[in-house]
């Protein structure tokens, strides 16, 4: 099975970061299974499906602003759960949703993924520029990694 | 009572975007508003660094164009540099910058704009989309989508070195060249996206100009502004994306200026108002006289339609042929239509198509000279690349050392601030009146005012839940709200 983790985001962007932190930890983490693709990026919709085609499964490690939980809270959950603002395409200026994204790969028979899960940590400043992750944010790093290496462990 | 509309298309993938639409008592549109918050900070966090970092750095400000950026960026430290990279440096950077341009317009297209003709502007939202398109057009063109953006992205990763955030280009040129294999790759992937081209042409033909509805609905009032234009040409004052002067032509159709890259703050000034962070650049000669159109107010528009109309005319023989169309059709130069730019987007795809032929196939293309060592103490250099969405500038001030000292960037959707802005007013008044009740389809023809400018509201940010729904708040005078419409399922 070949296995797919991303993170996401801009690495020069403040806690927008997290995902790249992440998954260069995880890069340096010896007890990750040696299967796994471990990728970052600053991708979404069309170009990041794109990247996950050809994989089983994939894992994406995101930053999140949901200014419900306080910064650095780590969640886990299937992109499926996710709210999909794919139908109207006005959800973005420039792009379809990844879900809309995924359904049009589909559409035309190409490979994608089984099962797609979502780590994400709450951020606290993703507006200004700057290779820092704010103290809360950075200190999630770990436990984001370990929840990665969690989902790894699961079935497919 | 006054009502405030909002339609919030928040996303965190591209930055944020909202507009607001104030109504008086009597149910007709006061005022409308346009708000982009700024990130902060990108020239603080430059300064101190090497220049030859930004072209790096730069393509890292937004998720969107970051191919843009890269050369922008390239072309100003060269300048910094006072370096003239070789002919084959030249050339393989525009022969990216041409598939990018296949990608980017080819998307925009198919995904964004295309849904709205091809399912109508009246469609259900759910219907609305790029799946639509699929599921009225056929199968096919999802899969030709797909491998158009393929192609695009194997010639990026042959030259930039990355599929998405190229990094080959240095002051003086390229990191590395290209094999004679790789040539001949990229020429037959070139080929195909030729055909793509006239194939996207063919289809915007059938669909679009087929129907008289969308035609009367392109050339109405409601989607018109009669402004400056702003694009980049070649010598003999064709469309070029990568290299030329910055021409402007006025409502007439006439050159108002044609400026070298060095030269654009004798000629961009900047307007502030209170109610944004993000200022609106206007033509110094001409002066701000605030957001109206004509040739006695400085504002001006750089999109596809702009390079057309601020051109003389195309450098390929097939992207002419639909230029001189472009033109007949919609009766003569320039064309003010906004609705058109999405026409003129797809005239400019088969022109990158088409000179991504052409430089695949010089003889040098492939040469091993594809870098200038620069020798000259760096100073201060601008770079103009076209970028899909607008001319884009960069303007960099280093020391001795080349360390930046300072950064100024006119990124392409600044340029159209201020006509976008007016745009989605006129749109508003035009559909909004005395008693009629908002509604989502009616949204979205002001959305589709501001759609075709492609706008960017530039960040690579990606934080989930990544992109929010378009909504639609009715407010009281209180700010009590009274309506709150959705647009998705």
């Amino acid at each position: 099975m070949k296995t797919l983790v991303i993170g996401l985001g801009n690495p020069i962007l403040g806690d927008d970061g997290v995902g790249w932190a992440v998954a260069e930890s995880l890069q340096a983490t010896v007890n990750r299974p040696p299967s796994t693709v471990i990728e970052t990026a600053s991708l979404g919709g069309l170009s990041l499906m794109e990247r996950m085609l050809g994989y089983d499964r994939v894992v994406l490690v995101d930053s999140m602003e949901t200014g419900q939980s306080p910064a650095g809270c780590v969640r886990v959950f299937p992109l499926a759960s996710l709210p999909d603002p794919g139908p109207g395409h006005s959800a973005s200026a420039h792009d379809t949703s990844l879900m809309t994204a995924l359904k049009t790969a589909e559409q035309i028979g190409a490979a994608i993924p089984r099962r797609v899960d979502v780590v994400a940590i709450e951020a606290q400043n993703v507006y200004d520029f700057g290779e820092e992750l704010s103290p809360p944010v950075a200190a999630a790093v770990p436990v984001a990694v370990e929840k990665v290496l969690e989902l790894l462990k699961e079935d497919p | 009572m006054t009502q405030r509309i909002t339609i919030d298309p928040i996303t965190r993938l591209e930055g944020h975007g909202k507009i607001e639409i104030f109504l008086d008592d009597k149910g007709d549109v006061a005022n409308t508003y346009f708000q982009i918050p700024e990130l902060r900070g990108f020239e603080r966090f430059c300064v101190g660094r090497p220049v030859e970092e930004m072209p790096l750095l730069t393509n890292r400000i937004c998720g969107v164009c970051p191919e843009a950026h890269h050369m922008a960026a390239a072309k100003a430290a060269d300048a910094v540099y006072h370096v003239d990279p070789p002919r084959t440096a030249k050339m393989l950077r525009e022969l990216l910058y041409s598939a990018f341009y296949v990608t980017d317009h080819a998307t925009h297209f198919y995904a964004l704009a295309g849904p709205d003709f091809v399912m109508g502007p009246d469609a259900p939202v759910a219907e609305r989309n790029i799946l639509g398109v699929i599921h009225k057009v056929g199968l096919e063109i999802g899969g030709k989508v797909i491998n158009a953006r393929k192609a695009g992205h194997t010639v990026i990763e042959m030259i930039g070195g990355r599929k998405v955030h190229p990094c080959t280009s240095i002051p003086g040129g390229l990191t590395k060249g290209i094999t004679n294999e790789q040539r001949d790759e990229i020429l037959k992937l070139g080929q195909w996206a030729v055909e793509f081209g006239q194939f996207s042409l063919k289809l915007f033909n059938d669909i679009v100009l087929g129907n008289k509805a969308y035609v009367d609905l392109i050339l109405g009032d409601i989607y018109t502004h009669r402004t400056y234009y702003m694009g980049m040409v070649d010598e003999n004052n064709n469309t070029n994306f990568y290299d030329g002067k910055v021409r402007v032509v006025g409502p007439d159709g006439a050159e108002l200026v044609k400026y070298a890259p060095q030269d654009y703050t004798q000629h961009i000034a900047e307007h502030v108002e209170p109610w944004t962070y993000l200022k609106f650049p206007y033509l110094k000669a001409v002066g701000w006289k605030g957001f109206t159109d004509g040739k006695d107010s400085g504002v001006y528009c750089a999109t596809p339609l702009s390079r057309l109309n601020a051109a003389d005319g195309m450098a390929t023989p097939l992207a002419q042929e639909e230029y001189e169309k472009f033109y007949k059709t919609l009766g003569g130069k320039p064309v003010h239509q906004r609705l058109a730019t999405h026409w003129a987007r797809l005239i400019e795809l088969l022109y990158a198509a088409e000179r991504w032929v052409e430089l695949a196939s010089d003889p040098e293309i492939a040469s091993d000279n594809f870098h200038t060592k620069p020798t000259e103490i760096p100073t201060e250099g601008v770079g103009i690349v076209e970028a899909p969405r607008g001319t884009l500038t960069h303007h960099y001030t280093t020391d001795e050392r080349g360390v930046l000292t300072k950064v100024n960037l006119i990124v392409g959707t600044t340029n159209n601030y201020a006509p976008i802005s007016m745009s989605i007013e006129k749109a508003a008044r035009s559909l909004i009146k005395k008693g009629t009740v908002v509604t989502e389809p009616m949204l979205n023809m002001v959305e589709m005012a501001f759609r075709s400018y492609d706008p960017c509201f530039g960040c690579a940010t990606h934080s989930l839940p990544g992109q929010m729904p378009l909504q639609v708040t009715i407010r009281n005078a209180d700010g009590e709200p009274i309506e709150v419409l959705k647009q998705f399922c």
